[in-house]
């Protein structure tokens, strides 16, 4: 086993002690006062610090942005430092690089590409300066310490270590728990992880038993000198204290300790003699694997059920919406897989005509926001794959590669370099083998081809292909003899599509299931399947009680708690329901917000009277007196939301049915919303566009912190004759004002409403607007005057 | 002492969704009490406090801070310490208001009336730990940059000297905004007798003169 390595302490308390004022920028130090901090660097290296970092911890170009000097010319002179106080020692430099101090997407405004782009900037400099190692600390964001792994992978030779900062929870600032952390790093290939900061060590050590469970890397820890004193910041416990405690870490196999704030140099020297004398615990090897996002994990062992309906393969609706860019469909198809219980997520958005990479990419940024579980990627082409495992935040699968040579040599590499576990499939340039044995001898030999990659053998999914029964009924029992023996003597994990068994067969449902059962009972653990299938999920649930898998039927009983299966069929309630309705007005369904009854009673109107005269006589009517109540506080938002909501299944009916006479589009105009550059509060202006489009307009949403220049060119692009402006700060106030004079500037013939928190109707005049809406339904009201 | 979210005041968060008085819409109430056991299971508020010495110039004993405008320095009169305080709901509040947005605006919308009056609650809370705490001393009311002449631009200043970023995760953009959204900033006079006035009402608002609720004849506090 290696011998322990000990890092340095704390550098901002060191310079603050040496004179740096609050608020000047530390490493401005490295040009103007490098004496000082070689003086501060030269003790931890006499107390015993084998790696000096240097003092570039907010070395990059935004938050150097305002003090003159450039990162590269501070990272350069940084480095100097450090090696000037490392000589005559064995000390190594580390090129120490902190947060950017701004929040990415989808928290933020920072993209991951810019984030990427400035680390990339300190890293290249950091390497050309000399540095001999990066270490990346104080890290909160997953996906922030991605972008910082990746730049440094990319550009460098540097070994890199990083350091998260957790709290007592056994989670970041940001949610990012212990596995998920470990799990991507992992896939990285960082060469050493562990936590710096927030915490003192004997808080930390639960969760560094936690880390070592889920990876093999060599392990650091760099707490602080205790937890402060609330009242005035001061850190309590003693250089002794700190060197018995951070031992205990090396019992737990602990290589690289270290201090964060609080501790000085006598820390350091305290803990150098106490290493001296101490030989790290062995480690015995992680024993936990699993795909995750950045706060969960699906962990392998258990039955993983995937959600497959991300996938444009016959679905008429989510080619349209793949065609018109429809994210919000998209997303909408996560989320109800999500709540229907999927663990992981596959996303296959592949259609002749898209760029396949940036929708990817694209796809996997808006579903990570909105879902936490982890995600496959399904494509076959590689560059839609790199695209998706760069924009992931966590680690993925990637489905698939197969039995062909030129397929496993363009995608196992990107699993290996990523991190990504790997679907196989059971096929090769011959086709789809017609027995179990044939199959599992390609299985062989893709497992042996990911081996030769670096790819762990259980990171290795095999798909044994479902065929279709109906059609070659042999089939069925080949794929479950051949997923017998790749979980039973393969020791893989077993991936099935499991729908198509039953395609073409009446009452598909039963075949679906008995085969899905059946599979689990061979030793599927990784069931592809449409979880808003209620008997799917529920058969997934018995089986996993059969397994031994849900402990004590706890997550059975919950599933079916207030359930009775001698309850009245789905049926009657219907029924039920469809008499309630029978003596309901149309207006009053809308007004309570009732769905489905504005759905039945539409389609009864609509059999009686023109399209248009439903929505002019009955459908705006209604709005309108939902309206009327909001105004006159009888109702409040969330209910004008949800009467909106039932509102607008009368217009899908509507223009469904002008749809099927091959008529035009019935939309009531089209509306461009925003909200300003530099903004990131838009909860109003995502009530206005619900509002608007269930209203009947079509409302083109640029999002949050959308810069002028982006409003004015989709305002001409799409014609519109309304924008809408939020702001919500009076800090963004001006970017709206720009906003306003770049549409006028471009003669694009456009009403401008404004709204937001701070804004008056004096201001939204004097700002130059036409219109100023205090709330969603004087939106509503503004673009029926503009619009129609 | 640690930053704890016991229960919200209903008819705050009914002020933040637009209530005037007269009757409720059905559902209000359980909408909030839905989203208020919500918001108690989900959250994880966080605070962080100094305690500073008044120097006989109204500045803070050991730090370089020194709030603008004339309000907290009359707020401070005749106190010997101030406490500044920053207090969040944390980035789970965050998540939960993303997850919410994607399935239901309407449910949304009341959740983040909800957060509103949460991160209140954890405020009231907080300051009642450290009124317990300074015993027999007494506390004034709390204050918050963009209050009054007390400058939003000192918010960059106040988070740095509590180390807000690091110790409960509160960032903030070039334009001030943080990060939770239901975050609060604010300081609070220690001081040996009961305060005579309070510094709290429409008069020492930032948002006096575009306030929705002062247009309707109705005051928050």
């Amino acid at each position: 086993m290696d011998n322990i390595t000990i890092l340095d302490g704390a550098m901002g308390t060191m310079l603050q002690a040496a004179g740096l004022r609050p608020g000047e920028t530390p490493e401005v130090w490295n040009v103007t006062r490098p004496g000082d901090v070689i003086a501060v660097q030269r003790r931890y290296a006499e107390a015993g610090s084998g790696v000096l970092y240097t003092n570039t911890f907010g070395a990059n170009r935004i938050k150097l942005a305002k003090c003159g000097h450039a990162p590269a010319e501070l990272i350069e002179a940084g480095v100097r430092c450090a090696r000037a106080a490392a000589a005559g020692t064995n000390a190594r430099v580390a090129l120490d690089v902190g947060p950017i101090g701004q929040l990415l997407e989808p928290l933020g405004t920072l993209s991951f590409d810019e984030a990427y782009d400035i680390f990339r900037e300190m890293v290249v400099a950091g390497e050309a300066a000399g540095a001999d190692l990066v270490v990346i600390e104080t890290m909160s964001d997953l996906y922030e310490v991605r972008a910082a792994v990746l730049a440094a992978k990319e550009h460098t030779r540097l070994p890199v270590w990083v350091t998260m900062t957790f709290e007592a929870t056994g989670r970041t600032f940001l949610g990012v728990t212990v596995p998920a952390m470990a799990l991507t790093l992992d896939g990285l290939g960082v060469d050493a992880m562990g936590f710096n900061c927030s915490l003192g060590p004997a808080e930390l050590m639960p969760l560094v038993r936690e880390l070592a469970d889920w990876t093999d890397r060599p392990l650091i820890l760099k707490p602080n000198a205790g937890l402060p004193d609330p009242a005035t910041g001061a850190y309590t416990i003693t250089p002794d204290e700190f060197a018995d405690a951070l031992s205990e870490a090396a019992a737990l196999g602990v290589t690289v300790l270290g201090g964060c704030c609080g501790t000085t140099p006598d820390f350091i020297r305290a803990l150098a003699a106490r290493a001296a004398g101490l030989t790290p615990a062995a480690r015995t090897g992680s024993r936990k694997r699993g795909v995750c996002s950045s706060g969960r994990v699906a962990v392998f062992g258990g039955v993983n059920v995937i959600g497959e309906r991300i996938n444009p393969t016959g679905k008429k609706r989510f080619q349209q919406a793949l065609r018109e860019h429809d994210i919000a469909y998209i997303v909408d198809r996560a989320v109800e897989q999500e709540d229907a219980g999927a663990d992981i997520l596959d996303i296959n958005v592949g259609l002749p005509g898209v760029d396949e990479p940036r929708l990817m990419a694209e796809v996997v940024r808006a579903v990570q926001a909105v879902t936490d579980l982890p995600l496959q990627l399904d494509s076959s082409d590689p560059a839609a794959l790199e695209a998706g495992l760069r924009a992931v935040n966590g680690r993925a699968i990637v489905n698939s590669v197969n039995g062909r040579a030129e397929v496993l040599d363009a995608i196992l590499p990107l699993c290996a370099k990523y991190g990504a576990a790997v679907v196989g499939l059971c096929l090769d340039e011959r086709g789809i083998p017609q027995t179990a044995e044939e199959r599992v001898a390609i299985a062989e030999r893709i497992l042996a081809a990911a081996l030769s990659h670096g790819i762990r053998r259980e990171d290795v999914l095999i798909d044994c292909l479902t065929l279709t029964v109906s059609a070659q009924q042999e089939q069925a029992a080949q794929t479950l003899r051949a997923v017998r023996t790749v979980r039973e003597d393969m020791g893989l994990h077993a991936v099935l599509g499991v729908s198509n068994i039953s395609f073409g067969l009446p009452a598909r449902e039963n075949v679906t299931v008995g085969f899905l059962t059946q599979a689990l009972y061979a030793g599927l653990d990784f069931p592809i399947v449409n979880p808003n299938q209620r008997a799917i999920m529920d058969a997934i649930a018995a089986c996993r009680v059969l397994s031994g898998e849900d402990d004590g039927a706890a997550r059975y009983i919950d599933r079916f708690a207030g359930t009775d299966a001698a309850a009245p069929s789905s049926n009657t309630a219907n029924t039920a329901n469809t008499g309630a309705a029978a003596d309901m007005t149309l207006e009053a369904a809308i007004v309570r917000g009732l769905k489905a009854e504005t759905a039945a009673l539409t389609a009864k109107a609509l059999d009686g009277m023109p399209e248009l005269a439903v929505v002019e006589s009955l459908l705006i009517p209604a709005l309108d007196a939902v309206g009327g109540k909001y105004e006159r506080g009888e109702l409040f938002l969330p209910q004008l939301i949800n009467a909106a909501n039932a509102a607008s299944e009368g217009f899908r009916l509507v223009r469904e049915r002008i749809a099927a006479k091959g008529g035009g589009s019935v939309s009531r105009g089209k509306i461009v919303l925003a909200t300003v550059h530099g903004d990131v509060h838009d909860i109003g202006k995502n009530i206005v566009r619900v509002v608007l489009e269930n209203y009947g307009y079509t409302v083109v949403d640029l999002g949050r912190d959308v810069p002028a220049d982006t409003v004015v060119a989709a305002a001409i692009r799409e014609g519109a004759r309304l924008v809408g402006l939020s702001a919500l700060m009076t800090t963004t106030v001006p970017a709206m004002a720009e906003t306003i004079a770049a549409l006028r500037q471009s003669g694009h013939d456009c009403k401008i409403m404004v709204g937001g928190a701070v804004l008056t109707p004096e201001y939204a005049a004097e700002i130059g607007a036409d219109y100023y809406a205090k709330d969603a339904k004087q939106g509503a009201d503004i673009a029926r005057e503009v619009l129609g | 002492m640690q930053a704890r979210l016991t229960g919200l005041n209903h008819n705050e968060a009914l002020a933040y969704l637009g209530y005037r008085g007269g009757a409720l819409p059905p559902d209000a109430a359980a909408d909030i009490a839905r989203c208020e056991a919500l918001l108690i299971k989900t959250v994880r508020p966080r605070a962080v406090w100094r305690r500073f010495a008044l120097t006989p110039d109204g500045g803070f004993e050991g730090v370089s801070f020194r709030p603008e405008g004339g309000d907290v320095p009359r707020l401070l009169f005749g106190c010997e310490a101030v406490i500044c305080f920053a207090a969040t709901l944390g980035m789970e509040f965050e998540a939960l208001m993303r997850r919410t947005q994607a399935r239901s605006m309407a449910e949304a919308v009341v959740l983040d009336a909800c957060g509103s009056a949460a991160i209140e609650n954890v405020c009231d809370n907080l300051c009642g730990d450290l009124a317990a705490a300074e015993a027999p001393l007494c506390l004034t009311d709390r204050f918050s940059p963009g209050y009054g002449d007390f400058p939003l631009t000192q918010q960059h200043d106040f988070c740095a000297m509590l180390d807000a970023q690091r110790r409960v995760g509160i960032t903030l953009s070039d334009s001030g905004l943080m990060t939770p959204q239901k975050s609060v900033t604010a300081l609070l006079g220690v001081r040996r007798t009961p305060p005579e006035k309070r510094a709290r009402g429409c008069a020492y608002c930032g948002r006096f003169a575009d306030c929705t609720y002062r247009k309707d004849g109705i005051t928050c506090g």
